[in-house]
């Protein structure tokens, strides 16, 4: 059995390298210099990081005691962690709702199917596409972001919900319906307290992604820090893309930290050992 | 149908794709308690499933004359509890089903999952998630969402396994407690001490046929049995 999946992984594998070789009509010479390339470009054009970005705005006047909450980093950085938690919130709560509906065993077919129709549909366009469109119909600005990464956190995050509630064990729903407990009863009561260690995890790596996406949907003008990395790109100025790209690297390590800590409320290692910050540290070999 | 029976079997043929048994037609009252006897894979969680409404049945039906909501306790065979959420919460959502809605519903809801909790000597664990109990322990939560249920019909699927003799005498205990209340209990049993000890009546599933029988009877059946 072991060596069967080993033969399969290999031969995805050569699938995957011829699909690649086809991908590239054979022209593997493109590749040649480009790690040379690279090397130049980073460290003529990114290295070293531009901490500037984390100084002072010349305009507005700053007004702050401490110059950095003036700073290009902390205002983009603030913005797009600002985006990115409401869009989460207000996804995960209407994915919770869409994929109650949409899970097989916890409504009928007649029901689940359109519910899966529309999530398939809302997922099927990229944050970015979505963020062009509320851009070009509600302008430029955070709200776009908010609305962009919203409609796909519920699609995104509401696909991984009804997979997760179709897994659970059918025993304390067939409790709760004998009983005769509501449908929003056993969802609210039963299969949200039952799943929560993966819908936290869920939440948790959505709300990261919205982070990084938010650098990206920036780009369109959608707000947050992802404005700033387009305009310092357009004027070629590399090492301050690089320090933001940093900031965010940090951002996005802290956010997986308090993952694990919320996680470990729930999940069946906290019984052993709850996690201290300094152990979480220590692991990130910070 | 006779006016006091909580529940009647019509005919009721149960089983997935082929019959378990034959037609089964018989009525059950209040304060009965009703142990169903047979060996595995026989068909004893089949008809204790098909009474839930979680299985439909081949042929006949059934009349529940319960509370729809609440009326019916149910303890699976795998118990059905909320592993990740608190003992109190799981014992809770028995205790939410019978209580009208006012506003000391919060407060007499807190006060009889508690009860039920007390009464099944759990108190210590009430805020500790269920996946951290033992499996008897876990059996006595189970039975605890019951008994704060305060069901008119109690469904057991095998419910006292994995219980030392001193947890079933607890168990039993508090399930007496809701049988003098008028509930009717009918249980999954696969130790014949604990149906001769607690039951009124047997329902033996045995080459697909069906019998019922007051404990008496049954007490004369499987001694005939052992003679032959």
């Amino acid at each position: 059995m072991k060596y069967r999946l080993y033969g399969i992984v290999v031969l995805l594998f050569f699938l995957a390298w011829r699909t690649l070789d086809g991908l590239v009509e054979g022209d593997w010479g493109r590749l040649e210099g480009g790690l040379s390339n690279l090397s130049v470009f980073f460290s003529e054009s990114m290295w070293p990081p531009n901490w500037s970005v984390l100084e002072a705005r010349s305009y507005p006047v700053c007004e702050q005691d401490i110059e950095f909450f003036c700073s290009v980093g902390y205002l983009g950085m603030m913005e797009t962690l600002k985006i990115a938690f409401v869009s989460t919130i207000l996804g995960f709560i209407g994915a919770i709702f869409f994929s109650s509906l949409a899970a097989r065993n916890l409504m009928p077919l007649s029901i689940a199917l359109p519910a899966r129709v529309f999530l398939s549909a809302v997922r099927s366009l990229p944050s970015l596409i979505w963020a062009i469109l509320f851009v070009i119909v509600i302008g430029f600005g955070p709200l776009s972001g908010v609305l962009a990464m919203t409609f796909y956190t519920i699609g995104y995050l509401g696909k991984l919900q009804y997979e997760v509630f179709e897994g659970m064990p059918n025993d304390p729903l067939e409790a709760g319906r004998a009983m005769g407990l509501g449908r929003s009863s056993i969802l609210l009561n039963i299969v949200i307290p039952e799943n929560s260690n993966h819908l936290l995890s869920q939440l948790m790596f959505m709300f990261e992604y919205n982070v990084r996406h938010g650098t990206v949907i920036g780009i369109v003008g959608a707000g947050g820090i992802g404005y700033y990395i387009s305009t310092y790109l357009k004027f070629l100025q590399y090492d301050k893309v690089l320090a933001l790209l940093i900031l965010i690297f940090i951002v996005v390590v802290v956010i997986d930290l308090l993952s694990m800590a919320v996680r470990s409320f729930v999940n069946e290692e906290g019984d052993v050992r709850k996690p201290t910050w300094l152990m979480l540290l220590k692991n990130f070999g910070i | 149908m006779s006016d006091d029976a909580i529940l009647s079997l019509n005919g009721l043929v149960i089983g997935y794709n082929e019959p378990l048994c034959k037609p089964i037609t018989l009525e059950v009252r209040p304060g009965e308690i009703i142990a169903i006897l047979g060996s595995s894979g026989i068909g004893k969680t089949t008809l204790v499933r098909t009474i839930a409404g979680l299985v439909r049945p081949l042929e006949g039906d059934f009349d529940l004359h319960v509370e729809r909501r609440g009326g019916l306790g149910y303890i699976p065979q795998r118990l059905g509890l909320v592993r990740h959420a608190t003992v109190a919460h799981n014992v809770s959502l028995g205790a939410r089903l019978n209580i009208p809605w006012s506003r000391t519903m919060f407060k007499e809801r807190k006060e009889r999952t508690y009860d039920a909790i007390r009464t099944l000597g759990i108190e210590e664990k009430a805020s500790e998630p269920v996946r951290r109990l033992s499996g008897g322990q876990q059996r006595r939560v189970a039975t605890a969402r019951t008994l704060a249920q305060r069901p008119q019909l109690m469904l057991a699927d095998e419910f006292l396994g994995e219980l030392d003799q001193h947890n079933v005498d607890i168990v039993l205990g508090a399930v007496q407690g809701l049988v003098s209340k008028g509930t009717a209990v009918i249980m999954v049993e696969h130790h014949e001490d604990n149906a001769k000890e607690f039951a009124t009546r047997v329902w033996e599933i045995k080459d697909k046929c069906f019998y019922d029988m007051s404990i008496e009877e049954w007490e004369i059946h499987s001694l005939k049995g052992e003679e032959e």
